[in-house]
């Protein structure tokens, strides 16, 4: 099978009209028509995982996020930067080819990105959740002990929090990525993967802040962008098995970057 | 002739201070805040930007000024100690009320809705801003346009290593030899941080240089010179552009690392610099800064 094939099966069985137009949803690198030994699925096609996905013997990576740093993984500046030449050589030399599965992810039902996300900090009741999950509700608790249990449970190593580790908290509004979601009156903590600190449309730091200091109780748990949709690039891979055959496909994680 | 050595905003800065110097005003002849930043204005000399962010976010600006503090960012704990130190008008270099808006707005085409006009949150503080006569300018874009790297010198002088500046008017620094890790705790030891630092690439690499650049930096920025430094410092990037970029770099066998220690905490030693300089050229009413601080903490 070639990567072109392998794609095309991916756009019959998602469920949704393919959007051609998508910028996103394209090969980055390598030639669609070339064999295909084995996929891996990944959150982001780091250099690390680029390795590792080889040294395992898969040359086709179905990534949700850029290869080259950018979202429109535009190339042009790059052409003289030692590591764009480092990382497009090793994957030139090991015949690698890699397509991103990003906005149709999104509006697939479930939206694994979502479900993973959610299992992965321990929330119930999302496990067909589509991209916007709505407010769920979780047993009561510390802002300080979910944010434990989504630490613990994800694995991740830089969860950043703001507001008052002792509020009581009992509703969760969770965004995967950089769809972090605003703070809103119906839920208690928000739940997201990155979001720009401040200037933005709805600074949530400085909002949850505010709120404690003032006596209402919200939190704000960042998980980081890699681990907040890591866990979904897993169930894609699953969801491929179903109707992919004769082509091994594992999940190969994107390491979380950050060592403090 | 010597004196054309002067800059206009300088002879303004001396004009200014003398002229002040000489009738001190107080109680009901305080100037008004509107008056503090006409003065501001014509001191910092340069075009005034009045197309960005810079305005009025919140009290009346004919409000007698008693004290005036900067912060990075006038979060309700700030308010709290400006209100406790009688500073009533407050200079903040980021928003207000939440977001680049800075106050409620309508729910947008795409389906956003931002901050609304009944919303707690909002209602509580600027009652808080009101029931203290509290008057909040954003400071942002004529700061930054004053000289490129005041928040650069403001960071760097925080953290120890203002004297080994490798080019005046730049982010690159020559510090201590140490690893990465050492580096680290070094800031956030100097910087009071809690839990927003975060740190990517080599921890062992061993850090000569360093390059600072408070604020957000831009992938397209930090790509173009992160080959400058063994270490490079700022305060927020985009996790799945820049830091994956740093990632790799290690990866790629480069001893490099990339510190993001938060947004408004790389900011706040900027605006105490801003608090330096108001004091040279407002000499009526006290001026102090008061740091926004980590809004971070880490999950156990």
């Amino acid at each position: 099978m070639t990567g072109r094939e392998i794609v095309e099966l991916v756009k019959q069985k998602v469920g949704v009209p393919w959007r051609e137009q998508s910028y996103r949803d394209t090969f980055k690198f390598g030639d669609p028509d070339s064999p295909i030994k084995g996929i891996a699925t990944t959150m982001m096609v780091t250099f690390g995982m680029l390795k590792r996905a080889n040294e395992a013997g898969l040359n086709m990576v179905i990534a949700h996020e850029p290869t080259f740093w950018n979202d429109r993984d535009e190339t042009k500046d790059l052409l003289n930067d030692p590591l764009y030449q480092a990382k497009t050589g090793y994957m030139r030399e090991n015949s690698m080819v890699v397509w991103r599965m990003h906005d149709h992810m999104h509006s697939m039902q479930p939206d694994y990105t979502v479900v993973g996300s959610l299992r992965s900090v321990g929330v119930k009741g999302g496990e067909n959740a589509g991209m916007r999950p709505g407010v769920l509700p979780i047993p009561e608790t510390t802002l300080g002990a979910f944010a434990s249990q989504a630490k613990r449970r994800s694995g991740a190593r830089a969860v950043r929090c703001v507001s008052d580790p002792k509020a009581k908290v009992g509703k969760v509004l969770l965004g995967p990525g950089y769809a972090t979601p605003r703070m809103s009156l119906d839920t208690d903590i928000v739940v997201g993967g990155e979001q720009q600190e401040a200037d933005g449309l709805f600074d949530n730091v400085q909002y949850v802040a505010d709120a404690a200091s003032l006596g209402i109780p919200k939190g704000l748990v960042m998980l980081g962008h890699v681990v907040s949709e890591q866990a979904g690039m897993e169930d894609l891979g699953k969801w491929m098995q179903t109707f992919i055959k004769g082509v091994p496909i594992q999940f190969v994680p994107a390491d979380e970057p950050y060592w403090t | 002739m010597k004196i054309l050595d002067i800059s206009r905003r300088r002879f303004v800065q001396v004009a200014g201070a003398a002229a002040t110097a000489q009738f001190p005003l107080r109680g009901a002849d305080a100037p008004t805040a509107k008056a503090m930043v006409q003065r501001l204005q014509s001191a910092l000399g340069g075009q005034w930007v009045t197309d960005g962010v810079d305005g009025f976010k919140a009290g009346d600006p004919n409000t007698p000024v008693k004290a005036i503090a900067t912060t990075a960012m006038a979060i309700m704990d700030v308010l709290k100690q400006a209100a406790r130190s009688s500073a009533n008008l407050i200079f903040t270099h980021e928003p207000t009320f939440f977001g680049r808006q800075d106050g409620p707005a309508p729910p947008r085409s795409d389906g956003f809705t931002g901050l609304s006009a009944d919303d707690p949150v909002y209602l509580a503080k600027k009652e808080f801003i009101d029931k203290n006569g509290l008057v909040i300018f954003r400071l942002h874009d004529n700061w930054l346009s004053r000289r490129s790297s005041d928040m650069t010198a403001g960071l760097a002088e925080k953290l120890g290593w203002a004297k080994n500046r490798v080019r005046p008017d730049d982010g690159l620094y020559d510090i201590p030899a140490a690893t990465a890790e050492e580096t680290v705790a070094h800031i956030r030891q100097k910087l009071k941080l809690r839990g927003g630092l975060r740190a990517a690439g080599d921890r062992t690499a061993a850090v000569k240089r360093v390059l600072l650049l408070p604020g957000f930096t831009t992938a397209a920025v930090m790509l173009k010179r992160y080959r400058e430094a063994d270490l490079t410092i700022t305060g927020e990037v985009r996790e799945w552009e820049n830091t994956f970029y740093a990632a790799d770099v290690f990866t790629a066998g480069e001893r490099r690392g990339l510190v993001t220690v938060g947004r408004v905490v790389s900011e706040d030693p900027g605006m105490r610099v801003c608090a330096g300089w108001l004091k040279t050229v407002v000499t009526e009413a006290p001026v102090r800064w008061i740091p926004a601080g980590d809004p971070y903490w880490r999950a156990a």
